[in-house]
């Protein structure tokens, strides 16, 4: 009586085996549905984020230059929001519609490498990256184990901005170059309404998007010699680590910074006195400040004592899906973008990055035109210096969950006043916990 | 009584048998139950197909990955690490149980009272207006609706110089930072969420109570009872049923919530304020490439959603509401 059910049993669980085995075998086996090949004629798919002006159109002119150079591997581009870039990449990729080119952010790179996603670039590109680009554009595409990810492209350093007008009426001629200077000038351009509302912020230490409250903190880390993660993703946070963590802590009860205030809306109109960013918020303040981009300098994130100095230097990359049906063609048009140089001497990529304000990674293209740009305006000068000294974001696998670790306990600090020595002992285990 | 009943039983089997030419009396219902049982079974193919690919597979699978460690894409690198994710996402020093646990259950809990409160007084209100289909319909509206239009809308209203903020201040009343202070971003949420899903709510209710007989009404009229004494013993009680499924639906609803958060707050901030389960599952598996935390959180939610929906039941078998 009992062996017929059994049977039963075992075929229901023979054909739901095999059609599980079935359903992932395909879904593993087609890992990129993104190229096609036709007569010969490759088409090569190429993801990003540049879908809004005017990187979408700066980065479609050098691809429409290749494919009217190149009639047997066209260059197709998929571009998403950069809120949408990883969600996108992750869901093509698991349902077989991985681009055969993936503009990354650097930071996720280790963890597209340790799943397998990325395909290792020739010797030569390796080694072109290696002694080609500025150290920390080449440490930031660079895992743990060695392997490079791609061509570096967006590439940005911190600096501090500051209102020269807003300082000099507090009665400083000169930014901080120490932590106490910070404080103390952050404290003396503060000012509130009867209401308690700001009408000038101290010191912002947030940005929009992704990296909010880390990248200030990160390059105030730097500055005092920390570092938030080893090479293996473990916690690196130190004494050093809770010492800026104590100044944002200060900082936040003493009232002269604040998380409510975005700076990217209230520094050009001038309710700002200074702010931790990155490089590329130099080109939009310019814009929107007109006349008033005369009261902006930039100076080097300060370190606790006078002549430490620190910044964050974050980037993106080009890279080629490991699951590409035509990852030489894939390398080919990669090399080509970023190797190929124009009348000036300049890379395509280089020219195009530094026409949008961004420094070009490759040392030869920042070399000729950084001069010409830092002539034009002197505020780049201590961000292309940044680019010498900077600390490289990490690309840890565990990198992305434990900024964002990071992000929500300098919210704790800086929002909820929470006590710094608890905050710091839950985030190093929440860190370690990977 | 037994053995004429049996002898009866002898008979009609042997004139089936002599109908159908079977000499084995046993075998024949046998093989028609069999035939009619592959019948059945290939009528069901399809649906049970469905269920074995989209339901029944992924729950193993998610069961597998949540004692298990991968980044996604390919399954040679998945590796089995026990109930190690079990124990580091019910870690009290960790973030799931505390804040995003609590979140999540806060947020169901709120977002049921707000819409089952809600909903039984427009259902009454309804019960007693003219056109009241029209006005169900209108109510139905926000159902219809999406998630990310609705969450678009609430969060314009919420900003600081937004509608409501608006007439606050229009009253003398200083802004409220709705969704950007920690203490009321979640409350703020579970208001949408609760708005949002009062018109199905709604729907069931006005039904229960269309259903209740009236001439209870009129006993308890008769007998001298006002409208909140008949609202009280009768309409409440009567409806239990229907709230009963309104509770369930809403509190799993509730539990699983996901996109409005995402649209309302982006990252579940500020401060973590608004992070709930979902939204974290979310967030390990397709931004941190943690699949198998990702799947013990989608288990640890599973247990509670089944914990509660019992509880439920078991409170409203106990008044007496099993049919």
């Amino acid at each position: 009586m009992r062996t017929f059910p059994f049977g039963r049993h075992n075929r229901l669980t023979t054909v739901a085996l095999v059609a599980s085995a079935a359903a992932l075998t395909l879904s593993a086996c087609s890992v990129s549905g993104g190229s096609g090949s036709t007569g010969g004629k490759v088409t090569l798919t190429f993801l990003s984020h540049y879908g809004q002006e005017p990187l979408k159109s700066g980065l479609t002119k050098l691809i429409d230059q290749w494919n009217s150079t190149h009639p047997d591997i066209q260059v197709k581009q998929q571009t998403v929001s950069f809120d949408d870039l990883l969600t996108t990449l992750n869901v093509r990729q698991t349902g077989g519609k991985g681009a055969d080119i993936l503009s990354s952010y650097a930071l996720w790179g280790g963890q597209l490498a340790a799943t397998g996603v990325l395909d290792k670039p020739s010797v030569d590109v390796a080694s072109d990256i290696k002694n080609n680009y500025s150290q920390a554009a080449a440490d930031a595409v660079t895992g743990d184990t060695g392997q490079v990810f791609g061509y570096p492209t967006e590439f940005n350093t911190y600096v501090l901005y500051y209102n020269k007008k807003i300082l000099a009426d507090a009665g400083y001629n000169k930014p901080p170059t120490n932590w106490a200077q910070l404080k103390e000038i952050a404290e003396k351009t503060t000012a509130k309404d009867s209401s308690g509302n700001y009408q000038i912020e101290g010191l912002s230490l947030i940005q929009d998007g992704d990296n909010q409250t880390a990248h200030p903190f990160l390059s105030l880390l730097d500055a005092a010699g920390g570092k938030l993660l080893d090479a293996k993703g473990n916690s690196a946070l130190d004494a050093k680590a809770m010492s800026v963590m104590q100044l944002e802590s200060e900082l936040a009860k003493s009232g002269v910074t604040t998380t409510s205030i975005m700076p990217t809306k209230t520094f050009p109109s001038n309710r700002v006195a200074m702010a931790i960013q990155a490089s590329w918020w130099i080109g939009s303040l310019k814009e929107q400040m007109k006349e008033d981009y005369a009261n902006v300098g930039t100076a080097p994130v300060p370190g606790p004592e006078a002549g430490e100095k620190g910044s964050l230097a974050y980037a993106f990359f080009t890279g080629v899906n490991s699951g590409s049906k035509h990852k030489k063609e894939g390398w080919e048009f990669l090399t080509w973008l970023n190797s190929a140089k124009n009348k000036e001497g300049v890379t395509e990529m280089g020219d195009f990055l530094a026409g949008n304000g961004l420094i070009p990674p490759r040392k030869a293209d920042a070399a000729i035109l950084g001069p010409k740009l830092q002539a034009k305006d002197a505020n780049l000068t201590p961000i292309y210096d940044a680019a010498s000294y900077a600390m490289a974001e990490s690309n840890a696998a565990n990198a992305y969950k434990a900024k964002t670790s990071l992000h929500n306990s300098l919210n704790e600090i800086l929002v909820n006043k929470a006590p710094v020595d608890q905050i710091f002992k839950s985030l190093a285990s929440e860190i370690n916990r990977k | 009584m037994t053995g004429l009943y049996a002898n009866t039983i002898r008979e009609t089997a042997s004139q089936l048998d002599a109908v159908m030419g079977l000499s084995a009396p046993s075998r024949a219902p046998s093989q028609r139950f069999r035939r009619e049982g592959r019948a059945g079974y290939l009528f069901l193919a399809p649906s049970l197909l469905f269920f074995t690919v989209f339901l029944i597979l992924p729950s193993f699978f998610a069961i597998f990955l949540s004692l298990s460690q991968w980044g996604g894409y390919d399954l040679t690198q998945i590796t089995f690490i026990g109930v190690k994710n079990y124990s580091d996402i019910l870690s009290f020093d960790g973030t799931f149980v505390s804040p995003i646990l609590v979140n999540t259950l806060v947020f169901a809990a709120l977002s049921v009272v707000l819409a089952v409160a809600g909903s039984l007084l427009v259902a009454q209100c309804i019960e007693r207006l003219r056109f009241q289909g029209f006005w169900r319909f209108l109510y139905f509206l926000p159902v219809v609706a999406t998630v990310v239009a609705i969450g678009n809308v609430w969060k314009m209203m919420y900003q600081p110089s937004g509608l409501i903020n608006g007439l606050l201040n229009a009253l003398h009343i200083n802004s409220v930072g709705f969704l950007s202070d920690p203490k009321i971003a979640l409350p703020s949420v579970a208001v949408v969420q609760a708005w949002a899903s009062i018109g199905a709510a709604v729907l069931i209710l006005t039904a229960g109570i269309k259903a209740i007989d009236r001439t209870v009404y009129e006993a308890a009229e008769i007998d001298g009872a006002n409208s909140w004494q008949s609202f009280w013993g009768i309409t409440l009680p009567l409806l239990r049923p229907s709230l009963l499924f309104v509770f369930i639906t809403q509190c799993i609803a509730g539990l699983q919530s996901f996109a409005l958060i995402i649209v309302m707050t982006k990252d579940g901030g500020p401060v973590n304020s608004t992070n709930v389960a979902a939204f974290e599952m979310y967030q390990q598996a397709f931004k941190f490439g943690a699949w198998g935390t990702a799947s013990a959180m989608a288990m640890a939610l599973f247990v509670i959603i089944f914990i509660i929906t019992l509880v439920q039941l078991w409170v409203s078998r106990r008044a007496g509401d099993d049919d």
